[in-house]
């Protein structure tokens, strides 16, 4: 007997607002293969001029704009990309960019602010002198804001020495900027200042910011060009996509300022689980909207269930830690209900523990 | 000064209509990665229903229905995979079996009707007492209609031969289904017939069908379960795709009984273009929605300046060669746009005829 359902599983789960529908029911389209689709160019112009780049290209989703900017960057057989050993491409995407790209990954440490030492990258840049029995190393990837660090934002003088050192090395710098407008609210940055140093960078429209499908890379005209004929090939091109493109518009113009309200009740839901006995959460670590959650030993799985019979869905991580993540479509109510569903679930445990 | 537009470039064109845009707005979502969006369980549930196969799942394009569907098939490394040498998975897909996929292609001679000859294919299937030196064949591609050798139709029976020869010899059949619909109302069969011994195929929505994007892929249970894998690799995996897939549900509903009507359209339009002097066409060959047709030798106008010539009256076509050219009929092509069509073209080659009569 569920009366309500609070959706903490992830950011994507947010349903099209009546705008969105709007939008996409009134959407100028044309066929963007044959020719240009005008809301989707309307959107990639957009985003291109938010993010300081020249160019933009719509994609359905962040796998895709991964593994097109891994690719384009790293078309050369015999590649190699530097990425964070907990970032979204390298455990996330199926080992797309290997499986399917054939370019070779070298993970460095994921500090837990999401950062990666600047000289551990380094160190795992491949000496060409060596490459006869190396790859060529020619990408580096960044998270920002890194999603299994817990939602860590990368300051701007951080992602700068990384965008030197790549320079340095004549190596590309590609941002997984899924959730960088997350990033540039929490620190105050714009988003064009945060991508600086990047050669590419892969938005999710369909995360925090509410669209219901969809991702944009942005980059040089040179490598969006290079990006759509690879979109191309991998199934990515979609023909009157202005429907999508028309919501993700939507999304980009209404929501981004709701997103400082998402981390404000993240840092509320936070406290309030830091606070009952059985959980641990690291409060000061929640700098945007992703929290995780360390639960008594084993009883994870049980927390879930007992939760989702409550209503509240959230993501089990291992079977002791489980995530939730904040976005529009939870309420401060809901944030409050949620909190009391914790409670109940475990005091109920912790009572069982006392041998009551 | 283009009073109108008629745009036979492709069948994709489309655009979505008032009852398309009205679901897409209304569509029941959810988060079709985290779960099931309940307009896309609607759609690939119907699909796979209409097609007689086990399950379907929803892609953002054709290209990726085949190559999903290629790349399952042949998911060991050293796989090659038989097909047409005219076929669109060949032609027009950036040869991405093979430079994504790492698949091997061999081609077999396109007959003018869409056909492939079944002793060639079978000539063509990898010898395993040869593996040393061979990849391992383990699919065999048709594609129906055939959209290069002109929209053309290959029937249950051929479909049929091809499946038991693939039997015999231990392989799949995939179907490249992007217009099947077509083919099933030009012939009389249905659908689910015309795919009866294939284990897959890939069925485009956004062609004739008219929706604004999307293909389906369908076969059984355990094929799609790893088609739905591979399409998260490759980057297919939407969130509240439902609102495309509602839109898709429409065009299902509606738009297959229009098929008929763009076939006596093309008909029509194959007809008339073969009465005018300076191009050639088989009219017997347009089976479907797709005209080819040739500048005749002598006629003094190149295939460029021709298409040019039709675009400055709004007329839209594709030009393929130095002197082919081609159209596709849709259902947004009315017969009054049939008619203005044929007299543009009459009047674009009028003039270079009588050139060339020295007028």
């Amino acid at each position: 007997m569920v009366t309500r359902t609070v959706d903490l599983r992830s950011d994507t789960v947010s349903k099209p607002t009546e705008a969105m529908r709007a939008a996409m029911a009134n959407a100028e389209v044309d066929d963007d293969v044959l020719g240009h689709d005008p809301s989707a160019l309307r959107l990639e112009t957009e985003m291109a001029k938010i993010m300081g780049k020249e160019a933009a290209l719509f994609v359905p989703s962040g796998t895709m704009s991964n593994l097109i900017s891994v690719l384009v960057h790293c078309n050369i057989r015999g590649s190699e990309v530097i990425l964070g050993n907990k970032s979204h491409i390298h455990i996330y995407e199926n080992g797309g960019i290997s499986t399917i790209g054939g370019v070779h990954p070298r993970t460095v440490k994921n500090n837990e602010d999401g950062t990666m030492d600047i000289d551990l990258i380094e160190a795992a840049i491949r000496d060409p002198r060596g490459e006869i029995v190396y790859p060529t190393t020619r990408l580096i990837c960044l998270e920002n804001s890194q999603g299994s660090c817990g939602g860590r934002c990368l300051s701007v003088e951080y992602t700068d020495r990384v965008g030197e050192l790549a320079k340095k090395h004549g190596l590309k710098l590609h941002i997984d900027g899924a959730r960088i407008f997350n990033a540039s609210v929490a620190l105050g940055v714009p988003v064009s200042r945060l991508v600086q140093d990047a050669d590419s960078v892969s938005v999710c429209l369909s995360k925090g910011l509410g669209a219901p499908v969809g991702s944009v890379i942005v980059g040089s005209k040179s490598f969006v060009a290079k990006a759509r004929i690879l979109r191309k090939t991998l199934g990515g091109g979609m023909r009157q996509v202005g429907v999508l493109c028309a919501a993700a518009l939507v999304a980009v113009q209404e929501n981004v300022s709701k997103l400082e309200d998402d981390h404000k009740k993240a840092k509320m839901l936070a406290e309030g689980l830091n606070q009952i006995k059985g959980l641990r959460v690291n409060v000061a670590a929640v700098e945007t909207k992703i929290i995780y959650i360390d639960v008594v030993e084993g009883a994870a799985e049980k927390l879930c269930k007992n939760l989702e019979q409550h209503g509240i869905l959230i993501m089990q991580e291992s079977p002791i830690s489980i995530r939730v993540v904040l976005h529009h479509q939870i309420s401060t109510s809901d944030v409050q209900y949620t909190l009391s569903c914790f409670q109940q679930a475990l005091t109920g445990a912790v009572k069982e523990d006392n041998g009551i």
